[in-house]
């Protein structure tokens, strides 16, 4: 029963990491940018989506959207302003520009918001319902359904809607775009907003189950990154898969070897996959 | 003849300037990064300390009064850069004496410093043993002792009755929380408790679900957490989401602070804690009145209510103001060597430091009650009612 239910604990927190892997997945894949900055725009959202909650009271479930629109016009003015200057450069460039855009975001949320603690907290946080004897936490599995549905929604939105296939169109073969007539750098700053936008999600739902300081940023990013290379930059369900198995498999870590270990387990799945399955356990073999 | 007047001139405005030259205390302080939030206690009370000093006229030193000043640095939450910054203090900026940053891992690196230049370092924000048990001379600390944190909360456990059955030691993989586990985990064995679930976790873990389960599934009544705020934040929430409620569960930090209770609202109650300090009348202090005074005072200037940081950082500014003045002199080695011996009674107790340099006071146990922090049992038996067992999180 406890390894059903702790299964159950790493199956909601991977629903949570893929989310929050998700926008840097696709920035990644798509404008062959690593994102450095990625945490702390999820650290927005959550912030956004707290003052959205605390300010103008609206249930952190509705205030979602709002904060996602805020992150995407704020990623697509990021990208337009800032990220084009360097797109073609180097990749060691894009590296140092969102690494800095880190920092600066970073100490201005301390400026604005302060150090303090801050947690999103509506009546019904905290709440669960038992199901056959395991305790279901019913915040975490709206989350977990929101992270799902998003990925899916996202994938579909790739697959099928013309935007979705000009995003790949221009990931896939840049030339052969601009001779359909696709615009890159609107692509470039709509793919970036989207990023953004599912990291604004992601916070938003990180606030309801944890908690938001300015600080929350780096650790997120480099759980993204490690999710994002799992899972593969092909495809947004192997974001998923990536992010259920780091979820369980830290979970049964500190179950059964020790807290403690949870982060060389996940490091040390990092760098098997990197060695096994370089492209990912869903992506391509090489 | 014009260049000797001026000469002459500069030196008596300099001689001047040294008379009145005000004595400068050097901190480097958590003003930014993940710990900003307790680093920020310290840099408000050093300047508040000081200002109070020099309003009542400053420091008595070789027949005049001289003001204190503070040089601060904002060591980003990163030790590595706070050795630096007490380096570049003593070596560049030249003050006088050190104050310390917070938390234990900061003060283990930066009293080497403090150490091999021989000028005393009083600080506020480390309580590790560690910190003391490596014979040097220039550190002094105001937080007792990290391995009696739990003292007073298990010696009113064990007189709790039944006397709950199961206990679970959590702990950080920090030079102050390993301390206190330490110390814990004896005096537990020596009350004759059954610590069924003793963990080490990594510091800034944000996922405690797989504990919680354990402690759940294994029935655990008391949980003895010694980590930071965020992580006893996390806990509670997630031990609220999975419905795990043990009959009490105690945290080394965040209980008496006022931001913890206001981060998780109605679901703070029922935490225990612990302080070395309560804002009480009884508590007389030389420049503050008494801690009563203190506490509204502080609100006042800073918007928010004063916990054991704040008091504790206070009384290292007063400690070095009554060594000064003991000594008659500024000199280092004589302000270490008065303050070994200073005995004062303050807003924050009665502060005078044992051989190793360390202070020794009771810690009273806390708990959340209605949204207040209330005092349960002291040094000298109980002080209020221990609300256990803590309701479950359903009938709230």
């Amino acid at each position: 029963m406890l390894l059903a239910q702790v299964l159950l604990n790493g199956l909601l927190l991977g629903g949570l990491y893929a989310l929050m892997a998700l926008g840097l997945a696709l920035v990644w894949g798509v404008l062959n940018i690593v994102n450095l900055s990625h945490g702390a725009f999820i650290m927005l959202g959550a912030y956004a989506t707290y003052f959205l909650f605390t300010q103008a009271h609206l249930d952190p479930f509705l205030a979602l959207p709002f904060a996602a629109l805020a992150l995407f016009a704020l990623g697509y003015a990021v990208q337009r302003g800032i990220l084009n200057l360097v797109i073609r450069g180097p990749m060691f460039n894009t590296l140092l520009i969102t690494f800095g855009l880190e920092v600066v975001i970073t100490f201005l949320a301390q400026l604005f918001f302060s150090a303090d603690f801050r947690t999103i907290n509506p009546a019904y946080a905290g709440t669960h319902f038992d199901l056959g004897g395991l305790t279901v936490p019913q915040v975490q599995l709206m989350a977990f359904a929101i992270a799902i549905g998003l990925t899916l929604g996202l994938w579909a939105f790739l697959l099928h809607s013309r935007p979705g296939r000009s995003i790949r169109a221009v990931s896939q073969n840049l030339l052969a775009a601009q001779l359909y007539g696709i615009e890159p750098r609107r692509i470039y700053a709509v793919t970036f907003g989207l990023g953004t936008a599912l990291a604004g999600v992601a916070g938003g739902l990180y606030g309801t189950v944890s908690q938001i300081n300015p600080y929350i940023g780096t650790a997120l990013t480099a759980k993204s990154f490690v999710i994002a290379i799992i899972g593969g930059l092909d495809n947004p369900l192997g974001v998923i898969v990536g992010g259920l198995f780091l979820g369980v498999a830290e979970s049964l870590t500190a179950l059964y070897i020790g807290p403690t270990y949870t982060d060389v387990a996940s490091f040390g799945i990092l760098v098997l996959v990197l060695i096994v399955k370089p492209n990912g356990l869903l992506g391509r073999t090489a | 003849m014009a260049r000797t007047l001026l000469f002459l001139a500069l030196f008596a405005l300099a001689s001047i300037g040294w008379a009145e030259s005000p004595i400068t205390l050097g901190a480097s302080v958590q003003l930014t990064g993940p710990v900003a939030n307790t680093g920020r206690y310290y840099k408000d009370a050093y300047e508040f300390a000081i200002d109070r000093v020099n309003a009542a006229g400053g420091v008595k030193v070789g027949g005049t009064s001289r003001k204190l000043a503070l040089k601060l640095l904002d060591n980003q939450s990163d030790v590595n850069l706070s050795v630096r910054q007490y380096v570049q203090l003593l070596s560049e900026d030249k003050v006088d004496l050190l104050l310390g940053p917070f938390a234990s891992n900061f003060v283990l690196a930066d009293s080497a410093i403090s150490e091999k230049n021989q000028v005393p370092m009083v600080q506020g924000g480390g309580a590790s043993d560690q910190i003391y048990s490596r014979g040097y001379r220039y550190i002094f600390g105001t937080l007792p002792p990290a391995s009696n944190y739990f003292g007073t909360t298990i010696e009113a456990l064990s007189k709790l009755s039944p006397k709950p059955a199961k206990v679970a030691l959590l702990y950080a993989d920090d030079a102050f929380d390993v301390a206190v586990a330490k110390g814990a985990r004896e005096q537990l064995v020596q009350a004759g408790f059954n610590t069924v679930v003793d963990e080490r976790y990594t510091s800034n873990t944000s996922d405690f679900t797989s504990l919680l389960s354990r402690i759940k599934s294994g029935n655990v009544d008391v949980v003895l957490v010694a980590g930071h705020e965020t992580e006893a934040l996390n806990f509670i929430r997630q031990a609220k989401s999975l419905g795990a409620s043990p009959k009490l569960y105690s945290f080394t930090v965040g209980v008496p602070s006022a931001d913890f209770r206001q981060a998780l609202g109605a679901d703070a109650n029922f935490a225990a804690g612990m302080t070395a300090w309560l804002p009480s009348k009884s508590l007389k202090d030389p420049w503050f009145g008494d801690a009563e005074q203190f506490a509204k005072a502080y609100q006042a200037k800073f918007g928010y209510e004063p916990d054991y940081h704040a008091a504790s950082g206070v009384a290292t500014v007063e400690a070095l103001v009554k060594a000064i003045e003991a000594a008659n002199s500024v000199d280092p080695r004589k302000v270490r060597d008065a303050l070994a011996h200073v005995n004062f009674a303050s807003v924050y107790g009665q502060v005078a430091f044992g051989p190793t340099g360390q202070i020794s006071l009771p810690q009273t146990m806390i708990q959340v009650q209605n949204g207040k922090v209330v005092a349960i049992y002291g040094a000298n038996g109980a002080l209020g009612k221990l609300l256990y067992p803590m309701p479950a999180w359903d009938k709230r």
